[in-house]
């Protein structure tokens, strides 16, 4: 085994790991030693090719298609040097004043994480797209909700020179994102910083961090040669993701003293609901996501987005099989898609564990709130097509594959309560969250309000991992305002940190 | 950035990096008799196209850990011989109607088991099918790096 020394360790570079990173670079150009360790690869430009399965098996853990233990919903989470934010859209909300207060961390501040939000809004370039720039798919959403008198509104987003291929999911082939891996890691690494690809940490020690770098498959090789690895270190932070923080800490020395650890995990179920038009309209051109409406975030628990997704993500998203799915499928130029997201309330119950082999199994149930949400949300979703001027309309708890235009008034009659499912339609999340919530005290919580884990100051956790409970919105700014107030702990703490022998 | 095409180009060497190391003769024949019951233009794959939905579903099946493909398994054995029950014959010898049925059957069972495993298997066909590029154009699907220039064209019109 190698055995080096750092003196600040970061695992992961994504919304979390990535902003720590930036904010602790200038420590680095001072001489204090950071590593971040990534398990994904850093893909070359001609890397991004924009094709579906190709770049799931790139940039996302299980392509993708990680399962839950009782396979009932898949999550998707990247691996990349940038982690998520390679593969998320871009949307940037910052979290709202009710949400914070539902979260109830002491010492945590709405105003607080605005002013951390906007920052990150600043530094990644965050803007309305003109009004050019949006797509049928985009335009459609929007009129249908102003026809029926919901409340819509424009996404702003982090481009920097999209050119609209519409395959945020996939990485941007474009380089348009401006994620992690465009504007925090670069500047890290220019500061001093060392990002190590390919490595996966499999245990945190006290005070050392035990990990393994695998031989790069794509992209360039990880600075450090293969190999395993003891690396001693003053201070570690875990923000390797809401599924991936939870696990790593569980396979720890440090969890027996965590009885929260892993639980209330949150994620946003997630539909995709897909409607056909009679004409061809724009919507795989263009960016895929630019307005959305939480019209029934507080009566009803659940958001509306437009999205675009590929062939064979609409296709596994369709329930059914056979003539009427594949009739569906052929029509991908005139399909308009909107993603619904459960708000789903935390439980205990609901966790991250680790398996007998170490991975992160998921133990997550969809209680009975979150799937009337998701059956209400397929209704308001029918009815936003069908004002759009859609001819017909696939909602997966419906008693038809297809609800044509001529039914729109029997939506509820046709889109029943009991039609979901659970292992027939499909469930997906690409917003996990929880697991290492902040709190107060260690019986309810992992850290503190300033991601310091209860009892080990040397450790902390900067990701959507100490979400108390869900966002309510797209999560990644939240996570950084969250990593930037990490960040600022890190250095208050130094003086202190550095002092320990390593 | 260097100069390249904007169309998001097919590519004949998709699953090249693949190991075909997951599925059994015997599961590549089961797979390849449903398939056009669950896809219908699958009917109609080339041998190039039928093997490279193989190679697609393989490699995806063996980037899984060894308990989830004992898993995958153990379902296509279920999948295979639980009709007979009803049929008198495995599930690749019945004719399309009784395969429609008895993948139905699956689908809606209300053991959530037997409904996720053909969830899985369905998954794993769509993926071999509409995860080749080749199949793209025939559905109306035509990504281009530079979709705003596509947009903006068609707004002039």
């Amino acid at each position: 085994m190698h055995e080096r020394d750092a003196d600040i360790v970061i695992i992961g570079s994504g919304a979390g790991g990535g902003t720590v990173a930036a904010a602790l670079a200038p420590l680095a150009a001072q001489g204090v030693r950071i590593v971040v360790l990534e398990a994904g690869p850093k893909l070359r430009p001609g890397d991004f090719t924009g094709r579906e399965v190709e770049m799931a098996r790139r940039l996302y853990t299980d392509e993708g298609g990680f399962l839950t233990e009782d396979r009932s919903m898949s999550i998707a989470f990247g691996r990349a040097y940038g982690g998520s934010t390679v593969v998320y859209t871009g949307t940037s909300l910052t979290i709202s004043e009710q949400t914070v207060a539902r979260w109830d961390v002491p010492g945590l501040e709405h105003a607080d994480l605005i002013a951390r939000s906007h920052k990150y809004l600043s530094q990644n370039r965050v803007h309305l797209l003109p009004d050019a720039d949006i797509n049928d798919n985009n335009r459609l959403f929007e009129a249908g909700c102003r026809r029926l008198g919901y409340r819509v509104e424009q996404f702003p987003l982090n481009l920097d020179g999209c050119r609209g291929a519409g395959l945020c999911n996939l990485g941007c082939p474009n380089g348009a994102k401006m994620g992690t891996h465009r504007v925090q890691l670069p500047e890290a690494e220019r500061q001093g910083v060392t990002v190590v690809t390919n490595c996966r940490v499999d245990r945190i020690e006290e005070r050392s961090v035990v990990a393994r770098v695998a031989e790069a498959a794509i992209g360039d090789p990880s600075p450090w040669p293969p190999g395993e690895y003891r690396l001693r270190t003053k201070t570690v932070v875990a923000a390797g993701g809401a599924i991936g923080s939870p696990a790593l800490l569980l396979r720890s020395p440090v969890a027996a003293g965590l009885p929260a650890l892993g639980r209330y995990f949150t994620c946003h179920p997630a539909l995709i609901l897909v409607a056909q038009h009679d004409r061809p309209i724009t919507n795989y051109q263009g960016h895929p996501k630019s307005f959305y409406s939480d019209h029934f975030a507080e009566s009803d628990g659940f958001l509306l987005e437009t999205c675009m997704y590929f062939p064979f993500t609409t296709a596994k998203s369709l329930t059914g099989f056979g003539g009427e799915h594949a009739r569906m499928m052929s029509a991908m130029d005139r399909l308009q898609m909107i993603l619904v997201l459960a708000i789903d309330p935390p439980d205990a119950e609901n966790r991250v564990m680790a398996g007998a082999d170490g991975r992160p199994v998921v133990r997550y149930r969809l209680g009975e709130p979150v799937r009337r949400s998701l059956v209400q949300a397929m209704r308001a979703s029918a009815r936003i097509f069908f004002a759009a001027g859609a001819a017909r309309v696939h909602a997966p708890a419906a008693r038809t594959f297809f609800v044509e235009a001529a039914d729109a008034p029997r939506l509820d009659e046709l889109i029943p309560f009991d039609g979901l499912t659970p292992g027939k339609v499909t469930i997906s999340s690409a917003h996990p969250m929880g697991g290492c919530r902040m709190g107060a005290a260690p019986a309810g919580s992992v850290t503190d309000a300033w991601g310091r884990v209860h009892g080990a100051p040397w450790l902390f956790v900067a990701d959507g991992s100490l979400f108390p409970r869900c966002a309510e919105i797209n999560p990644y700014v939240t996570i950084m305002a969250l990593a930037d107030r990490v960040a600022e702990r890190v250095r208050l703490d130094w003086p202190h940190l550095q002092a320990h022998p390593s | 950035m260097p100069a390249r095409s904007s169309a998001i180009a097919p590519d004949a060497a998709l699953c090249s990096n693949t190991q075909v190391a997951a599925l059994t003769a015997p599961e590549r024949t089961l797979l390849l008799a449903i398939a056009p019951r669950i896809v219908p233009p699958a009917a109609g794959l080339t041998p190039e196209t039928r093997e490279a939905m193989l190679a697609l579903i393989d490699g995806t099946l063996a980037s899984r850990t060894p308990a989830m493909r004992r898993q995958f398994r153990l379902f296509l054995r279920a999948l295979r011989w639980l009709p007979a029950l009803r049929y008198l014959r495995p599930l690749d010898r019945l004719d399309g109607s009784q395969q429609d049925a008895a993948l139905r059957w699956f689908q809606d069972h209300p053991v959530q088991l037997l409904r996720g495993g053909f969830w899985g298997v369905r998954a794993l066909v769509l993926l071999g099918y509409y995860g080749q590029p080749a199949h793209h154009a025939s559905i109306g699907y035509a990504p281009s790096a530079d979709g705003n220039a596509v947009l903006h064209a068609r707004a002039r019109r």
